[in-house]
């Protein structure tokens, strides 16, 4: 009985990361891909969007649902960029100063931003995702007229016989693209190496200190060994070091980037802040009542977020496989994608964790790899596996809200069933 | 805490109070300038200024072309000198570049020491000859506009009215039958014969062009199939051509089988090599669609009187081109390109005396003629030159000031929102004056602009009223109009018929989709808006894949080189276009009205009010407003916001019609998104919130929001060279308003 209320109940809070899975793997069994190119565009995607999807997570905890605002985020790091290419600084210093100019213009737009939601409160996503539209206005407005009108720009951005900077920037001449991604390559084979090890030296030092039981220690050491033990066998290993072709290799800055984040989000909640964090989220009221500055808090929450989605998009450009910046639309579908990931890991509007996130980005490019080349497969034709992602994007979206505003409704009518007998 | 905000209020008074007070001393200053210069203008003496800057600017351009021309001949003479050289292949091109501006600028000089003294020439004589020029050309360059006019309302009357050119071309292939097959199009045109040798080559060269075109667009949407099947495109930057062709053969699998295919080789090519090179190929869907036709005047033929009175003018010319050069004997010796082109100049300067005060002012002074003007003078024509832009300002700066001296009780009964786009609705109208935009043609534009857009916004009100708030998933109705129009256009159902087909298979696809979705919406009440946003965006792209698969087959509307999925552009030229504008649309002081689409959105309008007025719409406003109190007193909540939704949905549909046949085109696919959000920021201007909406703000919000996007467009394209400023306006204005509203709601909810 029990156990078939808990699976029931698991269904129905992964559903959606369920049919992504079923879907992947009938596009990849309908489509008849190859594996290793799979695997190996996978692993590009994966991380170059999963610390843009990390930053979701702050502002979901504090009850500001999904925060699609950061493509303002995602300007900042933009207009960042523009400045470093426009004072010709190159490779991962170039990075840097762009990252170090995002820090100051995403907290103050993410400080507009969340000045905006307090006025908003309850319409948080509607409310951000059309700031992102507004904003992307005003962004056309500083690129087009104000760069080079008001601000004189170095001639190389901007376009040639007239005021605004150019549709596309490049980034490969002056070493920007890849500047993160390339400084240190470790093949996936290692990486699973590496992983086992710690996984191992985890089980030994936690048992000898004390800190988990035997049963426990075995289980994670049997778990790593099997895991090293399967990607040496031949068939699984000649699948990723590429024996046919180009090995799967890592971008191992670009992971540390994101596991620093993944600790940080764990980290942040065992602060007061994080505390404060998840007290708003659960209940404004309660939180106001125990003397905590709700919008206070929430005007922080959104700054974290905007910020780190910036730093997220540079790490997205730089990896960006044209090694090129298109000036007036990279930003534009961040939101929209990032929020569709995090909810496919089986997060929701109020709920969020670092493995969902990291999950979800799997599972949705997974879905968005296979999609196109199954449909050019069975259709004959690419722009259907196009417009079938655009609805799944949108469409787990709108799923994810239904459920959410259900469950609300569905709450409290249950209080208005338990209050009424008083009254 | 209550005194600080007195106090506060009380200094925001007082700062408002000052800088009211400053404005109102600068409208009184730019006024009072503004009269001067006007007095000025009526003054005796300002004619016979203005008449001296006259000769003067004939003058000064007579020099002044003569010193470019001699400036130019040098500089041509010496860089054929300089290539003789040895020394030649050793400079670079700037050094070379340099030597011949430097040689140039010397003859400048020189010739400017010699030929600017112009007191050799009998003024007495060239003032004589004038004015006699400039009535004949007065009158030349009056009968040219008013044929050129007349060509250019022929000139539209054909195109719009031939649908397909080709065609027409083939129907017709001899000369004679053509003409004749085009006065039959187009009666008024047997009137002007003389138009017929540049007709009927007009007509062979839009045949040529529509081939083109049919062929660049049909390589396009090849080249965006094929694109998207390739991953990597730079990975074949060393490629072949041969292998290249193989590769897009494979990824446009229909293309294989057409026969035809080789036709389209050389563009593939040229875009895939684009790809492959890292560049961004064109994308296919940008296609932009330019509702008023352009007029090419390279085929006019002009009338044999208008021939006569260009001669007559050379005549007159050539007496005033004889005293200029009994005083500066040098012209003579011009040659007769340079010639010609110094006569335009002059004859350019002479008819600027048609024009009003402040253009002739601008043009004299421009060709030098402000130099020899002195002191007070010279200050005295310059603000009588400019009194037309000093009242303009000074009326802005009026309405500013009144503004702010009066924002508390104006923003208290308009609204915020609806104050500034008041003020700036006006601030562009005096922006256009400015400008010498056509006012006659702006206000047709906008009343064009707002049947178009009429019903959509209308749509917006049951949702409100309903309690659903702005309903952003209307794109669900737009999107099942579109479905019938495609299919009146698949069936052939043409003109009136197919009209009246679309809007009621819009209308019955339109009931039970907005029924399953009020349903929904129902479950979730209190954030009906963000998830009706996402519903209705996730019901354009599922439409999407339905529009590539639905087995339509006419070749009207499918994408004919795939051979299935339908177009994303659908012409309704020569079909139902602009057919409900064109009901009795009449022309009043220039300004054509579309009274059949004002008409019908003022009809909808009205049955929207006497519904809300019923007994139905009542109970549905009172569930919206305040449920609670509505489900104790008997009324179904639930019911009532059901209706509220399906009739918004039904309008919508209806609204997308309308909207398509003003455009003129009806686009599929991605195109009805923003849809939502544009009817959400019309009435949201008109003054509605996401709880409360009427009739009035309906009306108001389109009005004033289409007005401020039509005449934003023309001033920005004014005032900033190169496109693009209006649509950042658009955007922001819409969000903005959007946004506005959003806080505004939130203020009540918690």
């Amino acid at each position: 009985m029990i156990d078939r209320k808990k699976i029931t109940d698991f269904l129905k809070k992964y559903i959606v990361t369920i049919l992504f899975l079923v879907l992947s793997l009938t596009f990849i069994i309908l489509g008849d891909l190859d594996m290793t190119s799979v695997a190996r565009d996978l692993m590009k995607r994966l991380s170059r969007n999963a610390f843009i999807v990390l930053s979701l997570i702050i502002p979901i905890v504090a009850g500001m649902g999904i925060n699609f605002a950061i493509t303002i985020g995602a300007m900042a790091a933009q207009i960042g960029l523009l400045l470093a290419i426009n004072w010709n600084l190159t490779g991962p210093v170039g990075i840097l100063v762009a990252a170090a100019i995002t820090l100051p213009l995403g907290a103050l737009f993410g400080y507009l931003v969340g000045v905006m939601l307090n006025k908003m409160k309850g319409q948080e996503t509607i409310g951000s995702m059309i700031l992102g539209y507004f904003a992307n206005g005003a962004y056309q407005l500083l690129f087009l007229y104000i760069f080079g009108n008001f601000i004189p720009l170095n001639p190389k951005v901007t376009i040639i016989g007239a005021t605004g900077v150019k549709n596309t920037l490049d980034l490969t001449t002056n070493g920007l693209a890849q500047a993160i991604d390339g400084i240190l390559r470790i093949p996936f084979l290692n990486c699973v190496y590496i992983f086992a090890g710690a996984g191992l030296v985890y089980a030994l030092v936690m048992f000898l200190l004390k800190k988990i039981t035997k049963k426990k220690a075995l289980v994670t050491a049997g778990c790593s060994v099997v895991l090293a033990a399967v990607f040496c066998l031949p068939v699984v290993a000649n699948c990723f070091n590429g024996k046919n072709s180009e090995a799967i290799t890592v971008p191992g800055i670009t992971w540390v980037l994101i596991l620093l984040l993944c600790g940080f989000n764990v980290l942040i909640m065992k602060t007061r802040l994080g505390q404060k964090f998840r007290a708003v989220g659960q209940s404004q009221t309660v939180a106001n009542a125990s003397g905590i500055n709700v919008n206070r808090v929430r005007l922080i929450a959104i700054m974290i977020s905007t910020v780190l989605a910036g730093w997220g998009q540079l790490l997205f450009i730089q990896s960006d496989g044209m090694g090129t910046l298109t000036t007036y639309s990279a930003h534009e579908q961040v939101g929209l994608y990032a929020g569709a990931a995090i909810l496919v890991g089986g997060a929701s509007i109020d709920r969020a964790t670092n493995s969902q996130a990291l999950l979800g980005t799997l599972l949705f490019h997974l879905m968005f790899l296979t999609v196109q080349k199954a449909a050019s497969a069975l259709f004959g034709d690419a722009v259907i596996g196009e417009y079938f992602r655009a609805f799944l994007s949108y469409a787990v979206i709108a799923v994810a809200l239904v459920m959410y505003a259900w469950k609300g409704n569905a709450k409290r009518k249950k209080k208005r069933r338990i209050c009424e007998p008083h009254n | 805490m209550t005194e600080n905000k007195t106090i506060s209020a009380k200094k925001t008074g007082a700062s408002r109070k000052i800088v009211s007070a400053v404005l109102f001393v600068l409208v009184a200053a730019l006024l009072v300038s503004s009269g001067l210069g006007y007095i000025v203008r009526g003054m005796d003496g300002t004619q016979v200024i203005l008449d001296t800057m006259r000769t003067d600017a004939v003058l000064s351009t007579a020099t002044s072309g003569l010193v470019e021309s001699i400036a130019a001949a040098r500089r041509l003479a010496y860089s054929q000198e300089l290539r003789k050289s040895k020394e030649f292949r050793k400079m670079g091109t700037d050094a070379y570049i340099e030597a011949c501006d430097k040689a140039e600028a010397e003859a400048r000089d020189e010739a400017t020491a010699l030929y600017s003294d112009t007191s050799g020439v009998d003024r007495a004589a060239l003032e004589a000859a004038i004015p006699g020029i400039q009535g004949i050309q007065g009158r030349y360059n009056a009968m040219k506009e008013g044929e050129n006019e007349a060509y250019a309302a022929l000139y539209t009357e054909v195109v719009d009215s031939i649908g397909d050119w080709t065609e027409f071309c083939d129907a017709n292939a001899d000369d004679d039958a053509l003409w004749s097959a085009l006065c039959a199009q187009v009666e008024t045109l047997s009137d002007n014969v003389q138009l017929r040798p540049g007709m009927i080559k007009l007509v062979k060269a839009m045949a040529e062009k529509e081939i083109a075109a049919d062929h660049a667009q049909q390589a396009a949407q090849l080249w965006s199939s094929a694109s998207g099947a390739v991953e990597d495109w730079t990975a074949y930057a060393e490629a072949a051509d041969e292998e290249l062709w193989n590769l897009i053969l494979e990824a446009v699998p229909s293309l294989a089988e057409n026969e035809n295919a080789a036709d389209f080789k050389e563009e593939l090519l040229a875009s895939a090599k684009l790809a492959a090179s890292g560049e961004a190929a064109a994308e296919a869907e940008s296609e932009t669609v330019t509702a008023q036709t352009q007029v090419d005047y390279s085929y006019i033929v002009y009338s044999d009187q208008l021939q006569a009175l260009e001669k007559e003018v050379n005549g007159a010319f050539t007496s005033l081109w004889d005293v200029l050069i009994s005083g500066i004997p040098a012209l003579s010796e011009l040659k007769d390109k340079d010639a010609a082109a110094l006569r335009e100049r002059i004859l350019d300067v002479i008819t600027a005396s048609e024009g009003d005060f402040a253009q002739q002012y601008t043009k004299y002074a421009s060709c030098g003629a402000a130099k020899k003007l002195t002191g007070f003078t010279k200050v005295k024509m310059v603000v009588a030159s400019n009194a037309e832009n000093l009242l303009l300002l000074g009326v802005a700066a009026l309405l500013m000031a009144a503004l702010f001296a009066f924002w508390k009780p104006i923003t208290g009964k308009m609204g915020v929102s609806r104050s500034i786009i008041l003020l700036f609705f006006i601030c562009l109208m005096l922006a256009a004056q400015f400008y010498k935009i056509n006012m006659s043609m702006l206000i047709g534009n906008i009343l064009e602009r707002v049947s178009m857009y009429g019903v959509l916004v209308l749509a917006m009100m049951p949702g409100i009223q309903c309690g659903i708030s702005l309903n952003m998933g209307m794109t669900i109705g737009c999107v099942s109009g579109l479905f019938a129009l495609v299919t009146s256009l698949n069936f052939n159902i043409n003109g009136w018929a197919g009209l009246i087909f679309s809007i009621v298979v819009g209308i019955i696809v339109a009931i039970p989709l907005g029924w399953g979705y009020a349903i929904l919406l129902n479950r979730m009440k209190g954030s009906e808006m963000t998830i009706s946003t996402y519903v209705g965006y996730s019901f354009v792209s599922l439409m999407c894949m339905v529009w590539m698969g639905i087995p339509y087959h006419n070749p009207r509307v499918v994408n004919l080189l795939i051979g299935r999925g339908l177009r994303v552009t659908h012409s309704l030229l020569g079909n139902y276009a602009y057919i409900l504008d064109e009901l009795g649309s009449f022309k009043i002081w220039g300004v054509t009205v579309p009274t059949g689409g004002i008409l019908f959105f003022l009809i909808c309008c009205g049955l929207m009010w006497l519904f809300s007025r019923s007994k139905l719409g009542i109970s549905m406003s009172a569930a919206g407003s305040n449920p609670r109190f509505a489900e104790a007193s008997g009324i179904n909540v639930d019911h009532m916001r059901i209706l509220g939704t399906v009739l918004s949905t039904v309008l919508a549909a209806v609204g997308i019609v309308v909207y398509s046949q003003a455009f003129g085109y009806a686009q599929l696919y991605t195109a009805p998104r923003q849809l939502g959000f544009i009817a959400a920021s019309a009435i949201l201007i008109g003054g509605a919130s996401v709880k409360k909406a009427k009739i009035s703000h309906v009306i108001i919000g389109v009005i004033l929001f289409e007005g401020v996007l039509s005449m934003g467009q023309q001033v920005a394209n004014e005032a900033v060279s190169g496109g693009g400023l209006s649509e950042v306006m658009r955007i922001m204005i819409s969000n903005g308003i959007i946004l506005y509203a959003l806080t505004q709601s939130g203020g009540e909810q918690k």
